[in-house]
């Protein structure tokens, strides 16, 4: 049995703040958004202050389409981290979406073996509730 | 070429006891390592008049407690006393290597003449990574999340990436683990002196973030090491053997804090902190004799290699086989067991060895005729500095 156990994982609840508000609201929506500079078009991730391309400060939250690739990936065996214990091995992946070149989200591999990860991979985000006030954008492979 | 090359050097060397967890304050350790390098370079503790370190308690989740998890500047001044003190610098944007740069820059300004610098690395006991935060905040947000709680993870997904993109083995690995644990044989301060490790011991060994298994790991230690520097001119008065500073780089490249994973991060940083090197020594990879190179996690050294300028992207793991870093290979690598050998005591050890390697006072691991001796001093993604120290200023 590869597949990960995420039931007994306590997840640490993200803290939004004045850059990354946005972002979460729109998670909480169900909809993926990123920062993108207004001046140069360029999509980044995390936010940040200036856009990493320009310079710009000229940033706004546009929605993306959750389709990309698995650009790196890691399979969790140790057990340091408590509250992650119950899911290992698992696999951790930073995505690179279609619409977001050089904008790496991290994830985990949801409704897969761990053993699917690999670089290159397609994946699809899916949404997972954590609170009524926080949902965090997932991945899993892509379902043609 | 750099004109100030040559112009400092690192005279004595020290070490403490290295052990496996805390069963005395951090600062007991950096007194001895201190005390000894300055004893190594015969001069007393009130010649002693330039401080300089990088503290960093890199064990997430714990109290950062000057003198028992942290060795200060402050901490160390209020130790020693020192009467000749006229210097003194703590770094951030570097690690432990910004700090050696920083002395060479206080010696050239002739603002100190002896400059001391230590690296003392805490490991609490019980869990190295405390992470029983119900909450993540600021740049964890995005990753915490996701089970990314420590340094191991994010040098494993760039090392995934590497060796999927290269079509490359992790198996090959083994040849790094296993030679710098018999070059550990050759050096009596470090954890794993006198303990033996195959290239079979490490592939059966328990995987722990993949494609890192235990021994891709340094292991966490308590212990700190020192060195002094002083002008060239001062250093040939002293009783050691000089090691010349030929060149220095730092990383040039940042990246978005909270970006993870990034692979061409370790690059741009490597290679903009080598170029700095090569063109202030005049050097080039073709020329070093020997090298270190930070091996924390035992793919700093691939990312090192090559963005150094050693090989080329996706030829590390091809380049370190067939005997090319034993200490009678072409290029003699992480000759004093490299993190791994020694345990986690960050860079300022692979600094020390590149000098005693140019000084000729590397005891039964000193690799034959030696002039240039190479140092990559971290991973060169965030706090990336590399060094070239020589036998002969030119």
């Amino acid at each position: 049995m590869t597949m990960s156990d995420w039931s007994k994982v306590t997840r640490p609840i993200p803290i939004p703040n004045e850059w990354t508000k946005p972002f979460w609201d729109a998670a909480r929506r169900g909809a993926l958004e990123l920062q993108r500079c207004q001046k140069c078009g360029n999509f980044q991730h995390p936010p940040y202050a200036t856009c990493v391309n320009c310079v710009s400060t000229d940033l706004k939250f546009e929605p993306v389409h959750g389709a990309g690739a698995i650009y790196a990936y890691t399979i969790m065996y140790h057990t340091g981290d408590k509250r992650f214990a119950g899911a290992v091995p698992y696999a951790s992946v930073i995505v690179e979406l279609d619409d977001a070149p050089g904008a790496l989200m991290a994830g985990n591999l949801l409704d897969a073996p761990y053993t699917e990860a690999k670089v290159g991979r397609r994946v699809e985000v899916v949404f997972e509730k954590l609170n009524d006030d926080v949902t965090l954008p997932q991945f899993r492979l892509t379902r043609e | 070429m750099w004109e100030n090359r040559c112009k400092v050097a690192v005279s004595g060397v020290g070490f403490s006891k290295v052990s496996r967890s805390a069963d005395m304050p951090l600062a007991a350790h950096a007194l001895e390592a201190v005390k000894g390098a300055v004893a190594d370079s015969g001069l007393d503790m009130s010649d002693i008049d330039g401080l300089a370190t990088y503290p960093e308690l890199p064990a997430t989740g714990h109290a950062e407690v000057d003198g028992i998890s942290i060795v200060s500047v402050n901490c160390m001044m209020a130790m020693l006393k020192l009467p000749s003190l006229t210097w003194h610098i703590q770094v951030g944007t570097t690690n432990i290597g910004g700090a050696v740069q920083q002395a060479v820059n206080a010696l050239l300004a002739g603002v100190c003449k002896y400059a001391v610098v230590w690296r003392a690395m805490h490991n609490p006991r019980g869990t190295y990574q405390n992470l029983p935060g119900t909450y993540a905040q600021g740049d964890t947000q995005f990753t915490a999340p996701y089970g990314f709680g420590g340094p191991g993870q994010g040098m494993a997904v760039a090392y995934t990436r590497w060796l999927e993109r290269h079509n490359q083995n992790r198996e090959k690995m083994a040849t790094l683990a296993a030679t710098q644990r018999r070059h550990t044989q050759h050096n009596p301060h470090a954890y794993f002196y006198g303990v033996p490790l195959t290239r079979e011991d490490y592939l059966t060994s328990r995987m722990v973030a993949y494609p890192f298994c235990l021994f891709d790991c340094d292991i966490p230690v308590q212990g700190a090491v020192a060195i002094v520097l002083t002008t060239a001119d001062r250093a040939r008065d002293l009783k050691p053997t000089p090691a010349y500073l030929a060149g220095y780089g730092q990383r040039l490249h940042f990246e978005v804090a909270g970006r993870i994973g990034s692979l061409s991060s370790y690059m741009e940083g490597g290679r903009s902190s080598a170029k700095l090197t090569w063109e202030r020594s005049g050097f080039s990879p073709k020329d070093v004799d020997v090298a270190q190179i930070y091996d924390g996690f035992s793919a700093s050294v691939i990312y090192g290699l090559e963005s150094y300028g050693f090989c080329e992207e996706g030829e590390a793991l091809d380049f370190i086989q067939d005997g090319r870093i034993e200490l009678d290979g072409e290029l003699p690598l992480n000759t004093f067991g490299g993190s791994l050998g020694t345990g986690r005591i960050h860079g300022l050890w692979h600094i020390i060895e590149g000098a005693l390697q140019a000084s000729g006072r590397a005891g039964s691991r000193q690799v034959k005729d030696v002039n240039v001796s190479f140092v990559g001093a971290s991973a060169p993604i965030v706090t990336g500095t590399t060094f070239i120290f020589v036998s002969e200023p030119y």
